[in-house]
């Protein structure tokens, strides 16, 4: 069974007439990594709040179609200081808030707590109080307390956005560790250069639809390039006029100018 | 010429945590400058003690020709504006117009000039559209712009920005670029926290790093963000057009998109010309 599937999901939130999602089919595999990209308000954060079991059922609403999980979900929001637990006086304890009220035995526990501070590379700022942390230490902290939970779906809304090119290096790798650890991964980000390191597929969503999916490859595209989803690297050949396909990476780019 | 920011020797920690360390620096009318560095390098402090919601241990932050220490807050707002890094905490009307508004009228600039301001910023980050809506029915980057544009409604001779283009999509990340060249040239300092050095190389020119409270480096942007060496032991990697520039060895070595294909178009031409 995929860790996700989205079978022709619609979504309405309360009291809006036209769907922010509409017809949306869907298959996250176990070890896959896929990326949501879009303009904003495509419905990226939506389908992640949908495929989080969040919404309706949280935020209201109206689902049409079916959603199904293999396992449990976890979900990192793109406002992390929402996510605190505010009942944590250290770092360790708030990523032990989740595991806690899952029921697990105090060494499962410690042991995933432990296992998500390191990953996130946080060990020395185990007995920091939250409250202390920068925007970036505690998007790292959130993410941490997310996967100590052990989740088998993991969500990711702009993980790296408030993240140094340290810790959004560090993320990204640990994103494709988690995918070869059999998780599956629905990450919607504007931070297309990471994509083709990271994405096994990127789903391209516009105004609530799918409008293509493929390979990152994808973000070297014309039609990517002109909607703004370009990477860097193609937006800059495009601009320049030299001959198509574009290279998606610094890499291409120098094979294809030799 | 009064510089719109100076900061002399400063210095603070949270408790017994130290944040910055004797980091001097000043910034005239009309300069566009980044502030980089690592998360936890004390920048979102920095922004504090700025728009003065924190005092200096050691030092002095000037705005102009005052003393963060002999004024309150709302006394700053008629020369600082801010946008933090969780614009959230700083959303609180019902509608984002009245949000934008609520600077200017607490000014005290007449109605009419409140309505022009409050248009006018609205207008700058394409938020005119969604003018009426409560700003927590909007996703968290509009909710960024609409902190952006009740800064910009304040028309004051400092904007600090705090992490300006979270969420953003390209599109808009290019109208903030936009607004904020525009201001810089009606003599408006810019002083913005960015880990997004693609958006820095297109808006800004000059560069300030810290690292663990101390100011490592202060120097033109694009010259520093071509330069990965330097920027490694900081915490930061060039941005991808500046790495294609090196990597492809483009003259001049440029960060900017436009000239980034612009070069790459003329060395181009000229290796196909006979």
């Amino acid at each position: 069974m995929k860790s996700l599937t989205l079978d022709h999901a619609s979504f309405w939130y309360p009291a809006t007439a036209s769907p922010a999602l509409r017809d949306v089919s869907l298959e996250v595999g176990p070890g896959e990594v896929v990326a949501l990209v879009g303009a904003l308000g495509a419905g990226a954060s939506t389908l992640l709040l949908v495929a989080g079991d969040l919404a309706p059922r949280v935020t209201g609403g109206r689902l049409e179609g079916a959603v199904a999980r293999r396992d449990r979900s976890g979900i990192v929001l793109p406002t992390p200081w929402t996510q605190v637990s505010g009942m944590a006086f250290t770092v360790w304890d708030e990523v032990a808030f989740g595991p806690a009220n899952l029921g697990w035995p105090a060494h499962e526990i410690s042991r995933q707590v432990d296992r998500a501070l390191e990953r996130l590379e946080l060990v020395p700022l185990a007995s920091r109080d939250p409250t202390t942390l920068s925007g970036g230490e505690l998007q790292r902290v959130i993410i941490a307390a997310i996967l100590a939970m052990d989740p088998g779906l993991v969500l990711f809304d702009e993980p790296a956005a408030e993240l140094d090119a340290e810790g959004a290096r560090t993320l990204w790798r640990l994103i494709r560790v988690l995918a070869k650890e059999g998780k599956g991964i629905l990450l919607a980000t504007s931070a297309l250069d990471a994509l083709p390191e990271v994405a096994d597929r990127v789903v391209w969503l516009e105004q609530g639809a799918v409008r293509a999916v493929g390979t990152p490859d994808v973000l070297a595209e014309a039609a990517a390039c002109e909607a703004g989803l370009g990477t860097s690297v193609a937006t800059v050949w495009r601009d320049s006029e030299l001959p198509e396909p574009a290279p998606l990476t610094i890499i291409d780019a120098v094979r294809r100018w030799r | 010429m009064i510089p719109a920011l100076r900061l002399e020797g400063v210095s603070f920690s949270y408790g017994t945590v130290p944040v910055l360390a004797n980091v001097s620096f000043s910034i005239a009318s009309g300069e566009r400058v980044a502030l980089l560095g690592r998360n936890g390098a004390g920048k979102s402090t920095l922004v504090r003690l700025i728009a003065g919601l924190q005092w200096p241990d050691q030092g002095i932050v000037w705005v102009g020709d005052w003393d963060t220490r002999d004024c309150v807050p709302e006394q700053l707002a008629w020369r600082v504006a801010t946008v933090f890094q969780h614009a959230d905490q700083q959303l609180f009307a019902t509608s984002v117009r009245d949000d934008v508004s609520f600077g200017p009228r607490a000014l005290g600039v007449g109605e009419r000039e409140v309505q022009r301001r409050t248009e006018s910023a609205l207008e700058d980050v394409d938020l005119t559209a969604h003018a009426d809506q409560h700003p927590y029915d909007l996703p968290p980057g509009l909710r960024k712009l609409a902190a952006l544009a009740g800064a910009l409604a304040l028309e004051p001779a400092l904007l600090v920005l705090d992490e300006p283009t979270i969420g953003l999509d390209r599109a808009l990340r290019a109208r903030v670029t936009r607004a904020l060249l525009e201001r810089s040239a009606a003599s408006v300092a810019l002083l913005v926290i960015t880990h997004d050095l693609t958006f820095a190389a297109e808006t800004l020119d000059r560069g300030l790093v810290l690292d663990r409270g101390t100011l490592a480096c202060d120097e033109p942007l694009p010259s520093l963000l071509g330069d990965a060496t330097r920027l490694e032991p900081l915490g930061l990697a060039p941005p991808p057009v500046a790495a294609l520039s090196t990597a492809l060895d483009l003259p001049g070595r440029p960060v900017r998109e436009a000239e980034a294909a612009r070069e790459l178009a003329r060395v181009a031409r000229g290796r196909l010309a006979p």
